[in-house]
């Protein structure tokens, strides 16, 4: 059944809409959240957890109405990754997840085991002994998404899980993910495009706490299908001016001259060729134009 | 357990505390060996206040909260409780230790009462024990309390604070007497068979449960 959110809004005491009248349905599976920083996603976040309540709408999780009353009953339905969490400085990576397997409620033996393969699958059984203090801002990120797992949660939140993972660890990652995701519904939110477009199949697109879309990746494809462009040029005072003239998704030196990507409905009156759009594309010109 | 010891028990919370006692008996001047608890039971409660304000509210300040409410509120409670005990536990040996330390810094006068002497003194270090310990929990759990409510350690030592001023004051000693928060620094030294000032402990005891039922449903709200 997944999540149903309707009409939702969330207005903090200063009077900031961090979430206006959003609507969305969250299947199983992969659900890829996108957005600029400040959209509202981390707040939408924080509401499917239950740390912040709606100020109106409502949010259901297969079919349980989030209400105080059953809180309790849809937390232990989740599992939660953090943006920015700082898990016990002083405790090794391992003492650290038998705490958090501990407070789960979860017997020894079982998150023992699921801490040895979650350790393994993250690459990280030859640092157990080390300090949290002592890891690096990924191999924390990893240890924070183990305790995320460790209750094998029906529905995962992770909020910029590869942040600070180099390529071959996010592979790993996102490969995880994609096996956790059997049966169950992970949103996952991140800036890093290629890794939605290489784990899900829908996604949102959140832009000043409104849904610019939500759907489909191929239909957002299609949308911005016939409206890339390349373009090589050795002139920088030119690039300067299609800089201002045009929204440029990516640019770059290479031995012809500085090769750009213009994302336009029209051609541009340059002597460019169409391109295929990538989802970085589709989501530069999604919420270019829409505001 | 152990990882509750590492979790509440840093190594400069350790250090602050060793430091405030060996100080507290340096600086704190004793004539006489039952002067020792008068100079004690204060300052402990606001070492106490400190030591307590982030037991829940480390959580906190790290975002571990978010993913610890989560878990079950039983967990949590049991995990809370076990960090307050581990913490009670060090400062009551902190407040054993200091008192040693009085002796062996400043030497005071013991009770001279011939054949009687040492056990008059052991007698009277298990009462100043039993008061400090009860001083100790009641400071601390308060100083936790304000802290979970609003979310701010600071704000649950600025409370402490503003009440141990009271408490530990002549207003405080002339309005509440026998019931004051601090009975044991102000009882009768001259007369050591008046145990009025256990109305005072009785009535730390009697906030502590009531502190101790309320914090499921702080931590529940608050989270």
């Amino acid at each position: 059944m997944g999540i149903m959110i309707e009409d939702l809004t969330v207005t903090f005491k200063n009077k900031v809409t961090a979430v206006g009248h959003a609507n969305l349905e969250i299947p199983k599976g992969i659900f890829g959240l996108l957005g600029e920083n400040g959209a509202g996603k981390t707040t939408l976040m924080r509401v499917l957890t239950t740390v912040l309540s709606p100020s109106s709408g409502t949010v259901t999780l297969d079919g349980i109405l989030y209400s105080e009353g059953n809180y309790e009953k849809i937390q232990r339905k989740i599992g939660y990754l953090p943006q920015e969490i700082d898990l016990y400085p002083s405790l090794t990576v391992q003492e650290c997840l038998e705490y958090m397997g501990d407070l789960s409620g979860i017997s020894k033996q079982i998150y023992k085991e699921r801490i040895q393969y979650y350790l393994e699958k993250t690459s990280l059984t030859e640092h157990r002994k080390k300090k949290m203090k002592q890891l690096s801002g990924g191999m924390k990120r990893r240890v924070g998404l183990i305790q995320a797992l460790l209750n094998e949660p029906e529905f995962l939140i992770v909020d910029e899980p590869t942040t600070g993972l180099d390529p071959e660890e996010r592979i790993r990652i996102r490969n995880l993910l994609v096996d956790f995701s059997e049966g169950r519904t992970i949103l996952f939110s991140t800036h890093v495009v290629e890794d939605l477009a290489a784990t899900c199949n829908q996604l949102a697109i959140m832009k000043k706490g409104c849904f610019l879309y939500a759907g489909n990746i191929q239909e957002l494809l299609e949308y911005a299908k016939g409206n890339v462009w390349d373009f090589v040029t050795d002139d920088s005072a030119q690039v300067k001016e299609l800089e201002k003239k045009y929204l440029i998704s990516a640019k770059q030196h290479t031995e012809n001259g500085i090769q750009m990507r213009i994302l336009s409905k029209e051609k541009p009156n340059l002597d460019c060729r169409p391109d295929k759009a990538t989802l970085e594309d589709a989501y530069i010109y999604l919420t270019n134009q829409s505001w | 357990m152990k990882y509750e010891v590492k979790i509440s028990l840093p190594v400069y919370k350790i250090s602050y505390a060793v430091f405030f006692i060996v100080m507290l008996s340096l600086v704190r001047g004793v004539t006489d060996s039952y002067e020792i608890g008068i100079a004690s039971e204060a300052p402990m409660a606001m070492l106490a206040v400190c030591v307590f304000a982030d037991t829940y509210t480390k959580e906190i300040t790290s975002m571990r909260s978010e993913i610890w409410r989560l878990r079950p509120l039983k967990k949590r409670m049991y995990s809370i409780y076990r960090r307050i005990v581990i913490q009670w536990i060090f400062l009551l040996f902190a407040a054993v230790v200091g008192y040693g330390l009085f002796f062996l810094f400043q030497n005071p006068r013991t009770i001279d009462m011939g054949q009687n002497s040492l056990e008059n003194e052991t007698g009277q270090f298990f009462i100043y024990l039993s008061a400090i310990a009860v001083t100790l929990l009641f400071w601390g759990l308060l100083s936790n309390l304000l802290s979970c409510l609003f979310r701010n350690m600071w704000i649950g030592i600025g409370g402490c604070l503003i009440l141990w001023l009271t408490a530990n004051s002549s207003i405080g000693d002339k309005y509440l007497g026998a019931w004051n928060l601090f009975s044991y620094t102000f009882r009768d030294v001259e007369n050591s068979g008046d145990f009025r000032w256990i109305c005072g402990k009785i009535v730390c005891i009697c906030v502590d449960v009531i502190m101790m039922a309320m914090l499921p449903n702080i931590i529940r709200k608050r989270g």
